[in-house]
């Protein structure tokens, strides 16, 4: 699977986001787009999601992907969890095709056990992260794309969120969205 | 300790003003010394038990009861599922705007001397009270579903979670809030409108037939002693639909 972004431009009330933006993002390999807050970063990746049109220019899904879509796993920005239900269920609630046991399992790989089954408003921000990860490691899909999911880890967390989502890649491409380039140097880094 | 004392800390704060609101009432009926203008605790009481020794007591309850239920789970049936198509289709909405304002608005006597004469008394408290709770149901739905929360719609969007999930894990969660204030508000308006439909439509065997009658023959005791026994329904039926609701 590529996903050609072709001199694609954005703007959001008269400013200018993205101009000219090319890049082709290939199964296998990995993406990381980092830059300072504002340069567009975000806005790419709900280019790529088909969650915003671009202005201009094109995002195509080229090859013999047979979705009309692109079937991702997703870290937002913002946890976007559902505050008053635990991790596992937040993390199972998203699709059939995730099975509790193995989500149970999946978590305790980045949380201690004692967290899995609190309510998410009761972890910290690093703990939501992680969860957020997980649902999107645990979801079947053909992309995983995740903005700045390293926020609020320290550094050995960090190292096991990085090495648990390089495992999970699969054969699809992986995009992230970062700040801080410290342990991704696997991927191609794409400076904004 | 503190703790050990709360529950009887609670209960003490709803019985002692209670308490007290009979105690005035009693001085009230004291100081007026006419039981046809206001009838004391005692004879209200009194009036209640010779009620609920009756037959008709009993089948009015009942039938009242039936009636005004029906017309509150199928106004509120209708209103969330109209809720829901106005949110999803904006014309929907628009075209059902100036009849639920209608509904709002017009007085229930109005469209109780209407249904009078198009359906006849037996059940008028149904249908009133389904466009009563219709109203309520409706905007709630709609204002619950706006507040939904869109970044997690997004979020489902992505991942592409069934519809099912989607209602079941972001939806209902958002619209509950509104639903709990909804319903009770909607249940005590069905009883006072449902009733009222009674006393206009003087349906056989109802309570609104028994206050009617209680009017008519100036039994202040007994109107007051029908009035109890609504308030009880009314409560009682909040009290379960609040525990159902916690469920959710």
């Amino acid at each position: 699977m590529t996903i050609e972004i072709k001199d694609v431009c954005k703007s959001f009330d008269g400013q200018q986001v993205l101009k000219g933006f090319n890049l082709n993002i290939e199964s296998e390999h990995s993406y990381i787009l980092t830059g300072p807050s504002g340069c567009g970063k975000t806005t790419l990746l709900r280019l790529i999601l088909g969650l915003d049109k671009p202005d201009s220019g094109t995002v195509k899904l080229l090859g013999d992907y047979k979705y009309p879509f692109i079937n991702s796993g997703m870290v937002f920005q913002e946890d976007r969890l559902c505050d008053n239900l635990d991790a596992v269920t937040n993390v199972t609630m998203v699709s059939k095709k995730v099975f509790r046991e193995t989500v149970i399992e999946e978590l305790q790989k980045l949380l201690p056990k004692e967290l899995i089954f609190k309510q998410v408003k009761e972890l910290s921000g690093g703990e939501k992260r992680r969860v957020a990860i997980v649902r999107a490691c645990a979801v079947p899909s053909d992309i995983l794309i995740m903005d700045e999911p390293f926020t609020g880890l320290d550094d050995s967390t960090r190292k096991i969120a990085i090495d648990y989502i390089r495992d999970k890649q699969g054969s699809g491409p992986l995009v992230i969205t970062t700040h801080d380039t410290k342990g991704l140097e696997f991927g191609r880094i794409v400076r904004f | 300790m503190g703790e050990k004392n709360a529950p009887v800390g609670r209960i003490l704060r709803t019985v002692i003003p209670v308490a007290a609101w009979i105690l005035i009432w009693q001085l009230l009926a004291i100081i007026v010394q006419n039981r046809i203008i206001l009838a004391g605790p005692y004879d209200t009481l009194s009036a209640l038990i010779v009620l609920v020794r009756t037959e008709v007591f009993w089948s009015s309850v009942s039938a009242t009861s039936v009636r005004i239920l029906t017309g509150f789970f199928a106004g509120s049936v209708i209103g969330i599922a109209l809720g829901c198509l106005a949110f999803k289709k904006a014309f929907i909405g628009d075209f059902l705007k100036p009849f639920v304002s209608a509904l709002k608005s017009v007085p229930v006597a109005s469209f109780v001397i209407l249904l009078l004469i198009w359906f006849g008394s037996r059940n008028i408290s149904v249908i009133i009270c389904s466009m009563v709770v219709f109203p309520i149901l409706y905007l709630s739905t709609i204002e619950g579903l706006k507040a939904t929360d869109y970044r997690l719609l997004e979020m489902a969007h992505v991942f592409r979670m069934p519809i099912s999930r989607q209602i079941r894990y972001i939806y209902v969660p958002q619209l509950m809030p509104f639903f709990r204030s909804a319903f009770k508000l909607a249940i005590g308006m069905s009883f006072k409108s449902g009733i009222a439909a009674e006393v206009i439509g003087q349906p056989l065997n109802t309570i609104g037939n028994g206050l009617y009658l209680s009017k008519v023959y100036l039994e202040t005791g007994e109107l007051f002693a029908w009035t109890i026994v609504v308030v009880l329904i009314s409560f009682i039926c909040e009290k379960i639909i609040s525990l159902i609701l916690k469920l959710f």
